[in-house]
């Protein structure tokens, strides 16, 4: 039986029950999974089959999720709550997909040297160092949603993800962890993971504490994107205009110029690249915040007098167990191709470099403030002077976005809950103190 | 019953072909889900069920495990994951197992799930308070049977409940054994804390004594003594066995795991990994007993004991966690846990805690209490942390009440692996322990 057969044959049984408006999304993946660590070495392959229905009546719905394939003949439960709305189907276009969706999932070997190979390149920057923890996850999935208002649609997606956990060679010493994701693992470089954790080892080890300090500020991409990351409030769902009003200066910005904020859930490259969202809508690129000013939010389709606003979809599903929810694909501030940090770095008379966010922080959009505990460099005269540890970015949100002065060319994307990417950041006047 | 009628003689000798080197551990587990869920009244798919099954194959060999699982249940997958584990055809296969289990029962929700955020709504109601609230509560069915080479336990079923809740200040989510009476005010008491909490004044930073709930000492229990007596977690730190005989608490504290002890719908007899579950002492009188061990640590060491193996679920291996921790009863009632602390603070609920494994530094997130004067409770306060070294906290402990109570310690999710654990305990003091308001 042919998915379209067994669809149709499922819409026919919930109609039967009164159900009217229904939805089937299928999900077939496999992955692998390689993990070195406390349990040893250990090598896993997995294949999923998983299927989701949502469907409703006038005044009630229900959704049923499970593995295998689904069938007309399950039963379903009585439908309860709210009724439930479903996107008719819009133009969708063109899409090519990626080469690499073929290309073949991570083999034990490759894998392996992935991982001994970060921890070579670990001891190579700080002697004694060692890996705790590493995990490469590699997975590839097929997509199927139908509904009955016209959508049909198939795509293909990969991922892969490193986790790893290091701790320095002193006694005592915290661990330092890292997640990164790509779309096909031999983009992940033993190298650049090393040297990021050497710096959060030595950092966290040598760093000195600052007092309160204000000044020039350069906000390295994983310190910037941490910071996009928390202020999803204002990019996601209902409240975003609320928070807006409150940011907005007299000129009507709620941050510089410089500060684009862009939603993409097509980008060329993206982890989470696809034609589609979680409902079958057509995905795109979003302006969020365009030269400092505020455009939308990522908002429900169906709390907007329940019509689809824009042909454009964000409904994240991350797999068949999760229903559709409003996210960012590839949420990131637009960067300026013209500008190195190298550019941004000799700019600076006197300040601090942050390279690393130690932690998820408080941002708190109530009281207009944020605290985020960081670590990298003083600086004078664009020379790294003193390592810096233990010091919390702090202040108020709106003050942070409105004091960006410039903004760098090396976008890069943590996985954040979504892709969330950024630039490195130069802020001027800003706080910078020591932990409690 | 999904898997009653599964021929386990046939999976086992299917399995024995991969095992084939000396020492070598093979099993196959099987896994049965069900979950009921009543999402918020104002969001649409208004009742919500998953179900799914599957299995997965796993040989320990040197060292190393390999692993390979499927979401269904059928002999050419089996056949094919078994291929996968060994990396190699074996020299003779048999042909795969018959894998006969019984379909999914038609499952509805039940009217209890249904009425509770109703009956929490009341309940909050009659305590004098009314806030903004989207309750979500769950069921959540378990059917699990691990076939070994040698050994096929019978099948285990595991049900229990959980809720989350979503206010202006925060979520907050709790695991409940039953969805009774007791479990309505339990979650309104709670909510309500989280409630007035919200506008209490902060804590100023600084060391002071504290009482803990039963329902914080769970949580303190499991990411202090439970995670920190884990095999994983002590291989970080080097030789496993060093730990055993250190005193690493107060003579006052009796804990161990026994899952056998847990409440009736989460009771087990065997673990994830097949194997007879003990009454695990960890701690006798503050001095490490024994440690939560899985096949694999016990498997290299003849000092430890498995029956401690948990797993997420097929896709993942199996890891050392505890089910249900218990500390002993002391000998003080609530009052008098009290009683000598002049300016103290009560805690009866934590939110959730983390454990640095190497360092040794402990977090413990409370969303709100009340201040002790001379001995009595006052007025609220809002959400603070407790912080310190394990052995200080640990070994702080002045007094342990006299009265248990059954409580989730709530879903650990350590190292990525999400599990649900249980806890019965007192009510707890420390003595001076660092507050940050």
């Amino acid at each position: 039986m042919t998915n379209e057969e067994r669809v149709g044959e499922i819409f026919g049984s919930l109609k039967a029950a009164g159900l009217a408006a229904g939805e089937v999304y299928l999900k077939n993946g496999r992955s692998r999974r390689f993990e070195v660590g406390s349990q040893g070495r250990v090598g896993g392959y997995s294949q999923e089959q998983g299927w989701a229905i949502r469907a409703g009546s006038s005044r009630a719905s229900l959704f049923v999720a499970g593995t295998g394939l689904p069938s007309a003949g399950l039963g379903w439960p009585a439908p309860d709550g709210q009724s439930l709305s479903l996107p008719a189907a819009v133009p969708i276009p063109p899409w090519q997909p990626p080469t690499d969706l073929d290309s073949s999932l991570v083999a034990e070997s490759e894998a392996i040297a992935l991982l001994e190979g970060i921890e070579r390149a670990l001891v190579g920057e700080l002697a004694g160092s060692r890996l705790v923890r590493g995990l490469l996850e590699e997975g590839s999935s097929e997509t199927s949603i139908y509904n009955t208002l016209g959508v049909k649609v198939d795509y293909r997606s990969r991922a892969a993800s490193l986790f790893v956990d290091a701790v320095g060679p002193w006694k005592g010493s915290a661990s330092v962890s890292l997640a990164l994701a790509e779309r096909v693992h031999r983009r992940l470089k033993p190298v650049v993971v090393a040297k990021r954790l050497a710096n959060r080892l030595l950092l966290s080890r040598k760093g000195m504490t600052p007092d309160r300090e204000r000044g020039e500020i350069l906000v390295g991409a994983a310190v910037s994107a941490r910071v996009l990351a928390s202020l999803q409030p204002l990019l996601l769902g209902g409240a975003g205009e609320q928070w807006a009003a409150r940011l907005r200066d007299r000129h009507g910005r709620i941050g510089s110029k410089h500060l684009t904020v862009v939603d993409d859930g097509r980008l060329e490259g993206g982890v989470l690249e696809a034609p589609v969202d979680g409902e079958g809508l057509p995905t795109g690129r979003v302006c969020l915040i365009e030269e400092g000013r505020f455009r939308q939010s990522l908002t429900d389709w169906r709390k907007s007098r329940g019509q689809i606003q824009s042909a454009t979809g964000w409904m994240r599903r991350e797999s068949w167990r999760d229903l559709p929810r409003v996210a960012p694909s590839h949420l990131f501030i637009e960067p300026d191709t013209g500008v190195t940090v190298g550019d941004l770095l000799s700019s600076i008379a006197r300040g601090f470099y942050l390279l690393e966010p130690l932690g998820v922080g408080r941002f708190d959009f109530e009281q207009d403030r944020f605290q985020l505990p960081v670590c990298g460099f003083a600086l004078r005269q664009g020379a790294a002077t003193a390592p810096l540890s233990r010091a919390w970015l702090e202040g108020s949100i709106g003050a942070f976005l409105h004091r960006v002065q410039a903004v760098a060319r090396d976008l890069t994307f943590q996985p954040l809950g979504a892709m969330i990417g950024a630039p490195t950041l130069l802020v001027s006047g800003f706080g910078l103190r020591g932990e409690d | 019953m999904p898997f009653t009628d599964l021929d386990t003689t046939s999976v086992a000798r299917f399995l024995s072909q991969i095992a084939d080197h000396q020492g070598d551990l093979a099993d196959a587990f099987f896994e049965r889900r069900e979950t009921s869920e009543v999402p918020p009244a104002d969001e649409a798919a208004g009742i919500r069920i998953w179900r799914e099954e599957g299995f997965a194959i796993r040989l320990i060999r040197e060292g190393g495990t390999w692993l390979a699982s499927r979401d269904q249940i059928e002999p050419p997958l089996f056949a094919e994951a078994l291929r996968q584990v060994a990396r190699v055809m074996p020299a003779a296969p048999y042909s795969p197992p018959t894998l006969r289990i019984s379909p999914f029962a038609d499952s509805d929700v039940s009217p209890e799930l249904v009425h509770f955020p109703r009956r929490v709504t009341r309940a909050i109601r009659r305590r004098l308070a009314g806030f903004p609230l989207r309750l979500q509560v769950r069921r959540h069915r378990r059917w699990v049977r691990v076939v070994g080479t040698q050994l096929a336990p019978d099948q285990e079923t595991e049900e229990f409940y959980s809720y989350e809740a979503e206010m202006p200040w925060g979520r907050h989510g709790a695991l409940l054994a039953e969805l009774d009476d007791q479990a309505v005010e339990r979650v309104a008491s709670s909510l309500t804390l989280l409630f007035r909490a919200h506008n209490a004044p902060a804590v100023q930073t600084g060391s002071r004594p504290v009482v803990l709930g039963p329902s914080a000492c769970a949580v303190l229990l499991h990411e202090a003594v439970a995670h920190a007596l884990e095999t994983d977690t002590l291989v970080l730190g080097g030789r496993i066995e060093a730990a055993i005989g250190v005193q690493i608490g107060s003579d006052l504290l009796h804990v161990l795991d026994n899952p056998a002890g847990a409440p009736g719908g989460v009771r087990r007899d065997t673990d994830d990994e097949g194997v007879r579950v003990v009454r695990r002492w960890l701690l006798r009188s503050g001095v490490v007993e024994q440690l939560l061990a899985d096949l694999f640590a016990a498997h290299h060491s003849a000092d430890l004991m498995a029956g401690a193996g948990r797993r997420s679920h097929r896709h993942l291996p199996p890891v050392p966690r505890s089910s249900h921790l218990e500390l002993l009863a002391g000998e003080s009632s609530f009052e008098e846990l009290l009683t000598d602390v002049s300016d103290g603070l009560f805690f009866p609920e934590a939110a959730r805690g983390a454990l640095d494994p190497l360092s040794g530094e402990f977090c413990l997130r409370l969303p709100g209490g009340r201040r002790i004067q001379d001995g009595v409770l006052a007025a609220g306060v809002g959400p603070c942390s407790l912080r310190g070294r394990v052995s200080d906290l640990l070994s702080g402990v002045t007094g342990v009440g006299n009265e248990r109570e059954l409580t989730g310690a709530g879903w650990c999710a350590k190292g990525g692996i999400k599990l649900p654990v249980w806890a019965t305990a007192p009510a707890l003091r420390l003595a001076a322990v660092e507050v940050v308001g």
